[in-house]
């Protein structure tokens, strides 16, 4: 018990002060998640190779490296993603598709393109779309809930702004975000994901900001589960690069195709 | 006094909401993270070592079963625009201590990237259609491509099987893409010679196939395939799936068209065609904690209606015939059938994936089971393998050898 104590002690010394909700003048809470979706995603097509790795209890027990095309399509503003497995070798050349509810899954020892659902995750802990790109501010309806002291995801101290986020639609992995956006920047800097039951699914920190394609852009995500807070993923993006993502590749019949470069 | 100060400082955490212990805990998890970053590859490599034992029908008792086999893929761009594909596979198989070597070459062909929408490739292909899981009525190339067999599994059996030489041509646009083949006949025999390249089990006569798909609405893109062969009418074939909710997803997949019953094409005689349907469609739904089941119907119009399947029973050699023709076609011996599987990833335990197979025959209601218990470590896949048949004799399964076997696998990933 007095071990307890010390140790809600200590991290409340290290935690920092909730400061009450203010809302300010009148900023825009769309504009905001907005302005935080062009900090996370380039405005032309890109790609980047994203690995990820998982640990239980502490101890790394999984890791993946993903090699990921983006593209905005023009009408929606939502990014759709290719994306080839390239580690483990198990799953070597594997493609995923997204693009807006289609997501196909590509095998290229059996030629076989099957049709999945977003609950069918193929990576772990980390859900089909915490890896694809993706603009928060097209599916999600953002409300200012305040501003807050908070500890980013260097365990730096940083005023932000709150955002509640809820689904559009129905589709999107996850029913509601709580979205913590710094004020001065606009970078985002925690998420936390819920379902429609509103369970705590997943907490992400955004964080080791890094000059990529022209901004600085978060590098990592650390996620940590809502059941299981031992169950952690980080996700760590390198080798950014404007890529040439042509329209028609978006599509099953090209799978076959992709080869990310 | 120290006790009080912790305590008011302890309300006062419940109410400020700090970074939890938790979060703290798996920053600092992720600060010492080893960066480990890896390259493609242009090539996958890996090895399989089984052994186990079949039980046989009518009291025969239990033979052992070994396999080890050598699976290589290579995926190499020789240009920017030219690649270079070669699927290889080499099995040693062993069945009551007899083993038999089969060398397959599945695939090896050139690609030419013309232009980001446009794509011609020359060699050996495997040329697949369809969306179903268990039953495919418009993989057209699925007959006789299989060589060696070694998994009922239904990916094992996609997976394993000889491309067909070919020379096939794609166009894409936006919301579609079209694709044209043509598959000339090579050979006239098959070749069961350890390195044989088997041109006559995948190109014993010409055959050609035409497959456009296009966007109609967002999620909904169906694929028409027309697909002809020499001396035969030509094949219609209709893909469609959909997503019904964030778990749910739906498919159907059709072929239709002019030909001789599957029991007189076993028979090799000229015969009278009609108009024969085959349908596969089901769903796959995804329950929470990484259970997916999916749930298929079969139909095969061209195949044999209860009278006739129990009328070729009295056969033994009509009957025997029939099963082997409709083996090497892939394809379904009575009209209708059901299939389920359900996957499991991290079952009770990370790494580890459970998969279950059953096939039902609605005609005869025998059935099979598969079980597999498959875990991952970093390089190396284990498994072990259940497999069982039952049925009435001269039924689809109960009539098979063996009633049911199980294997231990494993598998190095180079």
């Amino acid at each position: 018990m007095t071990k307890l104590l010390m140790m809600v002690c200590s991290h409340f010394l290290v935690a920092v002060v909730w400061a009450a909700p203010t809302v300010p003048a009148s900023p825009n809470a769309q504009s905001i998640l907005s302005a935080s979706d062009a900090i996370r995603n380039p405005d032309q097509p890109f790609g980047l190779t994203s690995t990820l790795i998982e640990y239980r209890n502490g101890k790394q027990v999984d890791t993946s490296t993903l090699a990921i095309y983006a593209r905005a399509d023009k009408q929606s503003g939502q990014f759709r993603n290719l994306i080839r497995f390239v580690a483990p070798q198990r799953d070597a050349g594997k493609l995923m598709l997204k693009n807006g509810t289609d997501l196909w899954f590509f095998d290229p020892a059996s030629k076989a393109s099957i049709r999945i659902s977003p609950q069918q995750r193929l990576l772990g802990q980390a859900a089909n779309g915490d890896v694809m790109t993706v603009n928060l501010a097209v599916d999600y309806s953002a409300q200012l809930a305040g501003e807050e002291e908070i500890q980013d995801g260097e365990k730096k101290t940083r005023t932000a702004y709150l955002l509640k986020l809820t689904a559009k639609n129905p589709e999107v992995t996850y029913h509601r975000i709580d979205y913590w956006v710094d004020r001065s920047t606009s970078r985002p800097i925690k998420a936390k994901f819920y379902s429609a039951s509103d369970r705590l699914l997943k907490t992400a920190y955004y964080r080791k900001f890094d000059q990529q394609l022209g901004q600085e852009r978060p590098t990592e995500t650390v996620i940590i589960d809502g059941l299981d807070p031992q169950w952690v993923t980080v996700l760590r993006s390198s080798d950014f690069a404007f890529r040439d993502v042509p329209e028609s590749w978006l599509q099953r019949d090209f799978l076959p195709r992709f080869k990310a470069e | 006094m120290m006790r009080a100060n912790c305590l008011v400082l302890l309300i006062a955490w419940a109410i400020y909401q700090p970074v939890f212990a938790d979060d703290l805990d798996a920053l600092n998890l992720a600060d010492s993270a080893a960066l480990s970053a890896v390259k493609p590859r242009d090539w996958n490599l890996f090895i399989e070592g089984m052994y186990g034992s079949v039980n046989l029908n009518n009291d025969q008792g239990d033979i052992p079963i070994d396999r080890l086999s050598l699976d290589l893929q290579v995926d190499t761009a020789l240009t920017p625009e030219l690649r270079f594909y070669v699927a290889n596979r080499f099995d040693v198989s062993g069945q009551d201590h007899q083993h038999e070597t089969v060398n397959t070459l599945k695939e090896a062909y050139l690609s030419w990237q013309m232009a980001s929408n446009t794509a011609l490739d020359l060699g050996r292909i495997n040329q697949r259609n369809g969306v179903a899981m268990g039953y495919n009525p418009s993989d057209f190339f699925k007959v006789d491509a299989l060589r060696s067999v070694v998994s009922i599994a239904p990916s094992s059996l996609r997976e394993n099987r000889l491309g067909a030489g070919m020379i096939r041509g794609q166009y894409l646009w936006n919301s579609g893409a079209i694709t044209a083949l043509f598959a000339p006949k090579l050979a006239d025999q098959r070749d069961s010679a350890t390195f044989a390249l088997d041109f006559g089990a995948s190109n014993p006569r010409h055959r050609w196939q035409v497959s456009a798909t296009q966007k109609i609405s967002d999620g909904v893109a169906p694929q028409l395939i027309v697909f002809g062969e020499q001396g035969q009418s030509p094949q219609v074939g209709l893909n469609l799936s959909l997503l019904a909710s964030d778990a749910l997803s739906v498919y159907a997949e059709y072929s239709g068209g002019q030909s001789a019953s599957l029991l007189n094409q076993s028979k090799q005689v000229d015969s009278p065609t009609r108009f024969y349907s085959r349908l596969a469609t089901g769903a796959t739904y995804t329950f929470p904690a990484n259970v997916s089941v999916n749930l298929e119907y079969q139909y095969n119009g061209a195949a044999l209606s209860k009278a006739d399947w129990q009328a070729l029973g009295q056969q033994p050699a009509a009957y025997w015939a029939y099963r082997s023709h409709v083996f090497s076609a892939q394809d379904m011996p009575t009209q209708y059938a059901a299939f389920a599987f359900v996957t499991w990833n991290d079952a009770l335990v990370a790494d580890l994936d459970l998969n279950w197979m059953f096939r039902h025959d609605l005609v005869d209601h025998s059935q099979q089971s598969w079980l597999e218990a498959r875990y991952h470590f970093p390089r190396v896949d284990l498994a072990l393998q259940w497999q069982y048949q039952q049925g009435s004799a001269g039924s689809v399964y109960g009539a098979l050898p063996q009633r049911q076997s199980i294997q231990a696998l494993l598998k190095y990933f180079f």
